[in-house]
């Protein structure tokens, strides 16, 4: 492991480990990651890369192990106060609330009104939101200014990941974890969103990306883990991730051919 | 010993239940549906079997056929329970064909909805059908033998063991019949995994039909032997569902022996409890009975239920999308000024009518508001609304609190045990929490309405003519005077302010994070949103427009009746409220004018004498389809085909 000063230190999981009845998906997995990082996660389907994001965020229940973020210990809080905390995430599947235009969806997540602003609603609703600025700066970011007042089921499924990034980064998170966004996505519109993603660095915002599409994770990260069967087989830097024994031997097989067979499969649709 | 005669005697309401419970279970594994309607089916069948015993008429339930077929002189019972069972076969088939038939794969409000409609209507039915006298006016001699039969100190009438013995039989032929019949293997293939039954050459609508008519012919054949036990009446027999839903919860709808044994177990305990009230005197007199299905579905329900949904079954409930509702406040008062210029000149009639209207009007926000806005389905609204007009009279008479400090403290006590009712919400959501409002709402109604202390005992309760600095606010006065005008123009302007409070909401944070958890409830975590304090909050404000509208009740009535807060009106107003457009504040006005009593009732009885009878029943039907065409509501048809695609 890289030497930093722990002070640089946001997120930090020492023998993480996640059990579903005798099933360990996620086993004694540590790993640090640095105020500004673009931390990349990846490994073959099943390697139990989701189930860490669902335990970091707090979807699901760790069995063993300590997570720290930003200096403290956050293993026992709900999900949604993990990420008023300033730990934010996308989901797999579009998790867009689609009910809500798109404007909505993002104040939605960057809001954090208090008991006394229902009160405040029911009589003065009009006030501008406290929100706008970091929401416009999101919808920016990801260059989706335009689509601010359509429902998500107005948009394509490029466009939908595009802001379920956004709405993750509307609340100006500390951390945010990228839950495979390039699933469903064709080679082109990946490598878009990869460029898109790397802009986030320029933001201050430190990113833990997680995907099993090789290509996308070895351009825009600078730092990689390497998960399978639920525990982490290598880490480093691209360049050694790319030759470890490791990690050739974990994606032979299911992935021979890892990027190109992704996007052999995703175009193909 | 008279412990042990209590709980055999229990075995009559215990088998009952039980056979109710399978019926349930039956209809849910053919079609995944849990017909709220299912007990007032059999109800309905039962009274035309003892219409058709004492007189020789058939009573037809569907509108617009003659309403009664005279068959024979005098039927004996053997003719007149076959001929009964057939017409329960006949409403079996064409419940399952007209209604639940195309909702399958319909979310799940929708197809509680279309339940509450068929439950609406038959009720409205027997209403209209057997008279106001219901089963009062029926000879209820059944076809089981009742002498008691001694057993040691232990005297039991007959028909307790009879029935017990008919429902374990047939329990028994259904699960061989499961087993061992070529329908049985489909039905148990549908429920596992319908589309792979239909990749295997299984008709889903043939398993559905023949367990619809199974069902309903359960529920019909039970409650004619069971109608001496059960003493048949619309209201109280319908609701039989919620202990036979009871039964049901803990083998997850599909295990028929423990639905027996459960529903035999929940009949004993009643029993039992009417037992031990007269034994021991601390118990409360009042109907602890009932608490005994609460306590089982809780159990079953919570206990299993998760804060969040799992990455499997995350799919939100499918509701009509929610208007921006930023007219609305300038909607409502408009209304307001159309409305008091009304009432200085309208009739005493009309001006009732816009009383029942405005208060309707606050009840269908409350319904916007919890399950429009957030999706939870709350079927406790009257329950709260009556806890409001109850605690107001104990306000004012015990303490002694003036006008506008008395309604504020009953809707405040609504408004805490509003946040009780939405304590399983936190961790069930859908069907479920219907059930387990529902089986609230009974509690409600059995243990705090029947309390004597709280509703006034046999005084009754007594509203104080409200009056605020000199202004007379009540509605009390003589002749053509009544109702008293600045009464309506009071309900009037609460029903106003209302509107534009909920409108307000709904288009500010606390609105997006409404329907954020809507949506997605895990997204919505992910988003940051407390999802339990966003329950919490808006069952509070849910549980305040119910209370309010609960002490305008009172106020209106001048003496509270438990009678105006039952469950059924709950049922109605959230199938009203559904049918008038359930995500919108100005759906919510129009369920005000259509709701019984009030604006649609008065014009349809200034047409003729009659029409507004036909009012639930029409209403009833309308629901069933408005559930199966129009999902987002009369409100919503006009912007259907707009964006959602």
């Amino acid at each position: 492991m890289p030497s930093h000063d722990d002070s640089m230190t946001l997120l930090e999981t020492t023998g993480l480990s996640v059990t579903f009845g005798g099933l360990h998906a996620v086993e004694q997995v540590d790993i640090s990651i640095q105020v500004g990082g673009f931390v990349g996660l990846i490994g073959p389907n099943g390697a139990g890369k989701t189930t860490f994001i669902d335990a970091i965020t707090g979807f699901v229940p760790v069995s063993e192990g300590t997570i720290v973020f930003d200096g403290q210990r956050i293993d026992d809080l709900a999900p949604d106060v993990r990420a008023r905390r300033g730990l934010t995430r996308t989901f797999q599947q579009l998790e867009l609330f689609e009910d809500l235009t798109v404007l909505d969806n993002l104040l939605a997540a960057a809001e954090n009104p208090k008991w006394t602003d229902m009160i405040l609603d029911a009589f003065h609703p009009g006030r501008a939101s406290t929100s706008t600025a970091d929401v416009d700066w999101a919808l920016g970011v990801v260059d989706m200014a335009d689509t601010c007042d359509r429902y998500p089921s107005e948009l394509s499924h490029g466009q939908r990941k595009l802001i379920a990034v956004a709405r993750a980064l509307a609340a100006r998170p500390k951390l945010l974890l990228l839950d495979e966004p390039a699933a469903g996505l064709d080679t082109t519109e990946s490598q878009a969103l990869g460029e898109q993603l790397r802009r986030l660095v320029e933001h201050d915002t430190t990113v833990l990306l997680v995907d099993h599409d090789m290509g996308l994770v070895l351009s825009v990260c600078d730092y990689i883990y390497v998960l399978d069967s639920g525990g982490v087989i290598a880490e480093g830097t691209p360049a050694e991730v790319r030759n470890d024994p490791n990690v050739i031997s974990a994606y032979l097989g299911s992935h021979a051919d890892e990027a190109g067979a992704d996007d052999a499969s995703e175009s193909g649709r | 010993m008279s412990y042990l005669t209590f709980l055999v005697i229990g075995l009559g309401g215990g088998a009952v239940i039980a056979a109710l419970g399978l019926g349930v279970v039956v209809t849910y594994r053919a079609s995944r549906v849990v017909n709220f309607a299912h007990a007032a089916m059999g109800m309905y069948i039962a009274f035309a079997y003892y219409e058709l015993r004492a007189t020789g008429d058939m009573v037809l339930p569907i509108l617009g056929l003659p309403a009664r077929v005279p068959l024979l002189d005098r039927p004996t019972e053997v003719t007149a329970f076959a001929l009964c069972m057939l017409l329960a076969a006949a409403c079996g088939a064409v419940i399952y064909l007209l209604i639940f038939r195309p909702l399958r794969g319909a979310p799940a409000l929708a197809r509680v909805v279309a339940s509450l409609g068929l439950f609406v209507y038959l009720i409205a039915i027997v209403g209209l059908r057997f008279g106001g006298q219901g089963a009062a006016a029926l000879v209820l001699d059944g076809p089981l033998p009742n002498d008691l039969v001694v057993w040691g100190a232990l005297k039991v009438p007959a028909d307790r063991y009879w029935l017990t013995l008919i429902v374990l039989v047939l329990a028994g032929l259904l699960s061989l019949g499961y087993r061992f019949t070529r329908l049985g293997l489909a039905t148990r293939a549908v429920a596992g995994n319908e589309r792979g039954a239909i990749l295997l050459g299984i008709s889903p609508n043939v398993v559905g039909v023949v367990n619809w008519i199974v069902a309903t012919m359960l529920a019909g054949g039970t409650l004619i032997l069971a109608g001496p036990i059960v003493r048949l009446d619309p209201a109280t027999t319908s609701l039989l569902i919620v202990p036979a839903v009871a039964a049901a919860l803990p083998g997850r709808f599909n295990s028929i022996w423990v639905t027996v044994l459960t529903g035999f177990a929940i009949g004993m305990a009643q029993s039992e409890i009417l037992f031990l009230q007269s034994q021991w005197s601390w118990l409360p007199d009042i109907g602890l009975q009932k608490g005994v299905a609460l306590v089982v579905v809780l159990f079953a329900l919570v206990l299993r239920g998760d804060v969040l949904p799992d990455r499997a079954s995350a799919a939100g409930t499918r509701l009509p999308r929610a208007s921006n509702a930023r007219n609305v406040p300038f909607v409502a008062i408009g209304l307001l000024v159309v409305g008091i210029a009304a009432t200085l000149f309208v009739s005493s009639d009309w001006r009732s009518g816009i009383i029942v209207t405005s208060i309707a009007t606050i009840v269908a926000l409350s319904v916007v508001v919890i399950t429009g806005y957030v999706g939870q389905i709350s079927l406790a609204t009257f329950a709260i609304a009556g806890v409001a007009a109850f605690s107001m009279v104990r306000f004012a008479d015990d303490i002694g609190l003036p006008f506008p400090l008395a309604p504020a403290a009953g809707i405040l006590v609504a408004v805490a045990i509003g946040q009780v009712i939405a304590l399983p919400a936190l961790r069930v959501r859908g069907l479920n929490l219907a059930i387990a409002t529902l089986a609230m709402a009974v509690a409600i109604e059995e243990l705090l309405f029947r309390w004597s202390w709280f509703t006034g005992g046999f005084e009754g309760a007594t509203t104080e003519s409200p009056s605020f600095l000199g202004i007379d606010l009540g509605v009390s006065a003589i002749g053509d005077a009544f109702p008293r005008r600045t009464f309506v123009i009071m309900t009037l302007v609460a029903a106003a302010l209302s509107l534009i409070v909920v409108s307000n909401l709904r288009r500010s944070s606390t609105g997006r994070r409404w329907l954020a958890v809507r949506s997605n409830e895990r997204a919505a975590a992910a988003a940051g949103i407390s999802v339990t304090w966003v329950k919490l909050s808006a069952f509070a404000l849910s549980s305040a427009l119910a209370g309010l509208a609960g002490v305008l009740i009172a106020y209106h009535r001048t003496i509270v009746s438990a009678s105006s807060f039952g469950v059924f009106e709950s049922l109605i107003a959230v199938a009203i409220t559904y049918l008038a457009g359930i995500a919108s504040p100005l759906g919510a006005v129009l369920a005000g004018v259509l709701a019984s009593e009030g604006l649609l009732t008065v014009a349809l009885d200034s047409i003729s004498d009659s029409a507004s009878s036909y009012q639930f029943a029409v209403s009833g039907i309308l629901l069933i389809v408005a559930a199966i065409k129009f999902p987002e509501g009369i409100v919503g048809i006009r912007s259907a085909g707009g964006t959602r695609s």
